[in-house]
């Protein structure tokens, strides 16, 4: 198919990228290499302008092997203009050549994540000709397990993402053919060197790059970074590492792993990631905003009343609570995912798509927000509840929670940014388990319209008649705008509709995955996606003040019966603010 | 239900339709009746889900308030008697009195109503019924007593013959009429559906023998209100010598469509599309209608007037000029029809060079022949009038100054259309430009509401295609009617003829207005014909001459109709 084979130049890149650091070390861009390689693949046989002036080199050009034409060019329908054919046809050649290579571990390979996300995003990029030509694949765990065994472990959790495409169980073959395993300590230096040694074999005598992935329990993180960067980095290419969540639980913990990190390894080379950046909607948001006039002139406090940010899941820690006791809906939901989606909402127009100019603009409205007040923070946990004859059990009947725990497990805060675009702007956040429905959404309403021509057909309360537009990341992606429209008839009334984009009946292809999209990144060096750390110093210091009073004052929460909306806290913490929750207005509005 | 909701004295529904309480002469209308109907009529009026609608709770104007003017007798004291001159023409069977029947079905009209057909035709009432009852239509088929209602409605419909010239018939229709309203307080409405050059002699006639002597007496008036400037003044000043501005409702039946009603709605009722609203955000409007058939042998009336007149320098303008103008005081007719009165007086007057003309020749499709407009034997064989004409047209004034308004309308083109488009600029210092290409004007946000057919709203955004690389794509935010609310949208006619029974002025064209919007094109339609400038041919069923495209171009501009064609869906 067209479209997917020019999609490979993605992975191809990595192999450009890699020959022409060696002939030509001069531009460095990462972002640039991305967007050779996806646009091309995107728009047929279009490559954009590659690397216009100004770009800015990354820190770690030195370890970076990325490389783009100096000039900026363009190619339509195959005919280069900016670049000579000849240069076009070398870099054609070049992706296809393989003197480069990638080599993949999944440190934890036998987790949860591992099998469930990260082997089934590998190859569905593999699927799709996103990843390099040569690359390796390597779980690395403690339990002993051969080459074949990892094969088959891997081998079940693989699905072919569209099942009409052909070729696809010859495809996972050729995958599995690619994956290892090498079993070793996660503390020991010795097993890293074994990996390295067998790494290299496979390497051969290809420029290496590597990347690991930290799927672990937070405690072994700096283990593994110190074993791994001693003795399983790379010595010709580069060498990356990608972190889940958590980062510590708090300010200082936070800033104990990331100085612990940055003992071995360079802040470019940490790659943290939080994968409800990588959800479409949230990649789109910034294509929204930046990309549709319509948008601009709304975008502040002189016509947002309040932004809210969405999440509930439709479960419960259920019998896996060992891990999320320790930290609570707050830390495990709002300060990451909803707090980088706020900081994408919010941010200014940042001079560049690159990912230091994304992120410094995050940065800077993380760091112009107010620390959260205690005040400012419903809490809730979920208890039992029957419905239907069944019997969802609550919180603290979970066998892995403490019976008297209080680790909350829905949360609504409101959140302010004192700068000149968001003053007064109440962000209100929700974030719960256990709840009636799983969803994660913006919802953005809009002020009154002044002096309404047509309050006479409103109710009493004009704000209850306002804009709203809506962003929903899961499920059933979509965009729209509820507007007021006059209802068809001889009167003269008023009804709000939504002007509407799903995703679902507008495009009938399969969205890929968070963790796919992550993880290509991570192979380019596109960094846009990943949590820096300055970024995350300033995450925490907004909600460490408020953790820490919640846990020294052990402050109880609200219970809410399993499959509920919530507790009724969260309405009064909206009202203080004079604000309604979208979500659970439309639900009686909406069509 | 929708009912539920409604919490509030039934009075309120009155007042929601803004009424013009202060030309008092022109409040005789009983609000009592109409009131209880409209109530009724509203209630019908409800959204496909069968949620609530946002809930009117005012009620600042009361039954028996201030509206009811002078004596107004007790309950049931007063009537309206409409009458169709020119009954047995082509619109008053076609949309006349099926309206009225459709009013009558839905309880819109006064509890006692007598309607009138005059022609000069000898005609029985019972014929008269005959004629009318073949055109009649049960709008929603499920529905209940469609025969029974139909049948009380046909016993309150009568005919009288008479010259329309002549004072005696309107006389002898005065008497009848008379008869009818059996002592209430008579209301008369006449809905002239003749020629335009029997209009004053019909009002002559018609105000001095059959004027109601105690209620209100209004005229219906249809295009065309004169061929340009000088004409159009004359009939002006000629309805005026009979009667008096208040009682002339100049009925532009575009302004009765949903969406254009729905026009204002979204323009002061959401916040959303405030800022937008000016030359800052906006690039070009486009006012655009077609229809995909011609004359069809009725090229008589046609081949007078033309495309500009027929379509234009009516219909689209007062799209344009609902569109432009600045927020009114209030929605009342005399605020509404000042700002649109401002926005035609601010514009440019219409250029030849601003202006394409083009008319259809015969072409031949799948085996079938379709005429040209000359091949019409009802047109005069070297004809140059257009039947179609694009148009650019600048209103300058400071929210609008420099955004081309483009208009176009066409007979025999390719599709039958009415739209309203809105092309924003494009975003300054896109950071998505490499994502876009060259013409970073064909990426830009577009408003797009369609009149007919399938009413809808929809907004195109750029957005992100899903997948792993970053294009970009445009996509519609969407509000297709048909989806969202199931209730058959009523037919212009039927909210003109029931605004102009509650003297609601809101919708019908002002003498000021008229001579404005003949003032913008009266010296381009002189050009035009002085140097008979020949229309651009374009066959029967195309886009319409290419004309329109350079005529675009000249002021940047696409046309979004024809690209969205092949572009999106």
């Amino acid at each position: 198919m067209a479209l997917s084979c020019m999609r490979c130049p993605a992975g191809a890149a990595a192999a450009v990228s890699a020959r022409r650091a060696v002939a030509s070390p001069l531009t460095t861009l990462s972002f640039a290499r991305c967007v050779f390689g996806r646009s091309a693949a995107a728009a047929g046989w279009r490559i954009d302008a590659v690397a216009p002036q100004g770009v800015k080199i990354p820190v770690d050009a030195a370890v970076e092997n990325a490389v783009t034409p100096a000039n900026p060019s363009k190619v339509e329908n195959g005919t280069p203009s900016g670049i000579t054919l000849d240069e076009f046809e070398d870099l054609i050649a070049l992706s296809k050549n393989d003197d480069s290579t990638v080599s993949i571990t999944v440190v934890g390979a036998s987790g949860d994540l591992a099998k469930k996300k990260i082997f089934p995003a590998l190859f569905a990029l593999y699927y799709e000709d996103c990843l390099p030509k040569h690359f390796t694949i390597f779980g690395y765990a403690r339990s002993k397990m051969t080459d074949a065994e990892l094969k088959h472990m891997v081998s079940k959790t693989l699905t072919c993402r569209i099942d009409k495409r052909e070729n696809c169980s010859e495809k996972m073959e050729e995958f599995l053919k690619r994956c290892f395993y090498h079993s070793g300590q996660y503390d020991s230096e010795e097993y890293f060197m074994e990996l390295d040694k067998k790494l290299k074999q496979h390497e051969g005598s290809r420029v290496s790059n590597r990347l690991f992935y930290l799927s672990i329990p937070p405690n072994i993180f700096l283990d593994v970074v110190k074993c791994a960067s001693k003795s399983a980095s790379s010595v010709n290419g580069w060498t990356r590492v990608i972190v889940e969540k958590p980062f510590g639980r708090d300010s200082e913990s936070s800033a104990a792993l990331t100085r612990g990190l940055k003992q071995y390894l360079v802040e470019d080379q940490i790659f943290r990631i939080d994968h409800y950046l990588g959800k479409e909607l949230v990649e789109n948001l910034s294509v929204l905003r930046f990309s549709n006039l319509v948008f601009e002139p709304l975008w502040s406090r002189q016509y947002i009343k309040n932004v809210q940010l969405i999440f509930s899941e439709d479960f419960g820690t259920e019998g896996r609570g060992g891990y999320f006791d320790r930290y609570g809906i707050i830390r495990d939901i709002m300060q990451n995912h909803l707090l980088q989606i706020l900081a994408l909402f919010a941010m200014e127009t940042p001079i560049s798509l690159e990912a230091e100019d994304i992120r410094n603009e995050k940065v800077k409205v993380l760091r112009s927000m107010k620390p959260l007040q205690l005040e400012d923070v419903v809490i809730g946990q979920y208890k039992s509840h029957t419905k239907d004859g069944t019997t969802y059990t609550g919180y603290t009947d979970d066998k892995t929670v403490p019976k008297d725990s209080v680790t909350p497990t829905f949360a609504a805060a409101a959140l302010f940014i004192n700068n000149a675009r968001w003053d007064g702007v109440p962000f209100l956040m929700k974030a719960g388990k256990a709840l009636h429905t799983k969803r994660a959404e913006i919802r953005v309403q809009f002020r009154h319209v002044p002096g309404n021509l047509y309050k006479g057909s409103f109710s009493t309360d004009l704000d209850r008649a306002t804009n709203e537009l809506v962003i929903r990341v899961q499920p059933d992606e979509a965009i729209y705008l509820k507007i007021n429209n006059k209802i068809p008839g001889l009167g003269m009334r008023l009804d709000r509709s939504n002007l509407n984009l799903h995703y679902a009946a507008r495009y009938s292809k399969e969205i890929p995955d968070a963790y796919e999209r992550l993880l290509l990144d991570a192979i380019e060096g596109e960094r846009r996606l990943f949590i820096r750390s300055d970024e995350l110093d300033a995450a925490w210091s907004l909600f460490t003040p408020v953790l820490k009073e919640l846990e020294e004052k052990r402050i109880a929460a609200e219970l809410y019966p399993y499959g509920s909306r919530g507790p009724v806290g969260a309405h009064y913490l909206a009202a203080k603010y004079n604000v309604r929750w979208g979500d659970l207005i439309a639900e009686h509005y909406k069509a | 239900m929708a009912t539920t909701g409604l919490r509030f004295h039934p009075a309120a529904f009155f007042s929601a339709r803004p009424r013009n309480a202060r030309i008092g002469s022109y409040h005789n209308c009983k609000p009592h009746r109409i009131l209880v109907a409209r109530r009724t009529c509203l209630l019908r009026a409800k959204s496909s889900n069968g949620h609530p609608q946002i809930n009117a709770s005012f009620g600042n104007e009361v039954l028996g308030g201030k509206a009811s003017g002078d004596g107004v007798p007790g309950q049931g004291g007063s009537t309206v008697s409409i009458t169709v001159v020119g009954a047995s023409g082509d619109l008053a069977k076609k949309k006349i009195f099926p309206a009225l029947f459709a009013l009558f079905y839905e309880d819109c009209l006064p509890e006692h109503f007598t309607v009138f057909g005059y022609a000069r035709s000898k005609m029985s009432d019972e014929e008269l019924r005959n004629m009318i009852s073949m055109t009649l239509t049960c709008r929603i088929d499920k529905r209940e007593n469609c025969g029974d209602k139909m049948e009380q409605f046909l016993q309150r419909c009568f005919y009288q013959s008479g010259l329309y010239n002549s004072e005696e018939g309107f006389a002898e229709l005065d008497r009848k009429l008379k008869e009818k309203e059996a002592g209430k307080l008579p209301n008369r409405l006449f809905y002239l559906s003749i020629p335009p050059n029997i209009f004053v002699d019909v009002v002559r006639s018609a105000s001095r023998t059959a004027s109601s002597s105690s209620g209100w007496t209004r005229f219906i008036v249809e295009k065309p209100f004169g061929r340009d400037s000088e004409s159009s003044g004359e009939l002006t000043r000629s309805l005026k010598k009979y009667l008096a501005e208040e009682q002339i409702f100049r009925i532009d039946h575009y302004l009765g469509k949903e969406l254009v009603e729905n026009l204002s709605v979204l323009r002061f009722s959401n916040l959303v599309f405030e800022p937008l609203w000016s030359r800052n955000y906006i690039r070009n409007v486009q006012l655009i209608f077609s229809e995909d058939f011609g004359t069809e042998g009725r090229g008589g009336y046609f081949d007078n007037y033309g495309i500009i007149r027929d379509i234009m320098q009516n219909h689209l303008l007062q799209i344009l000029a609902l569109f432009a103008m600045e927020t009114p005081v209030s929605l009342d007719a005399e605020d509404i029809r000042n700002e649109k009165v401002k926005v035609l007086r601010s514009m440019r007057q219409l250029k030849l060079e601003d202006v394409v003309v083009g008319q259809y020749k015969g072409h031949t499709r799948g085996g079938r022949s379709y005429p040209g407009y000359a091949d019409d034997p009802t047109v005069p064989k070297g004809s140059i009038t257009p039947t179609f004409a694009a148009a650019a047209l600048f209103i300058d004034n400071a929210r609008w100054d420099g955004v081309p308004f483009l208009m176009k309308a066409g007979k025999a083109l390719h599709t039958r259309r009415a739209e309203i488009r809105v092309q924003f600029r494009r975003v300054p210092g896109n950071l998505y430009r490499r994502n876009i290409g060259t013409d970073l004007d064909k990426a830009t946000n577009e408003l797009v509401l369609r009149v007919q057919p399938d009413e809808a709203i929809y907004l195109k955004i750029n957005n992100k295609v899903p997948g792993l690389g970053v294009r970009l794509d445009s996509s519609n935010l969407n509000l297709l009617y048909s989806e969202r609310y199931r209730r058959e949208i009523p037919d212009a006619y039927e909210r003109l003829l029931l605004d102009a029974i509650e003297g609601e002025r809101r919708l019908f064209i002002r003498s000021d207005e008229l001579d404005a919007a003949w003032g913008i094109f009266t010296p381009v339609l002189r050009e035009l014909e002085h140097k008979r400038v020949a229309p651009e041919l374009y066959p029967y069923g195309s886009r319409g001459p290419v004309g329109a495209h350079y005529l675009a171009a000249n002021y940047n501009v696409r046309w979004g109709d024809i690209s969205s064609d092949e572009s999106s869906h």
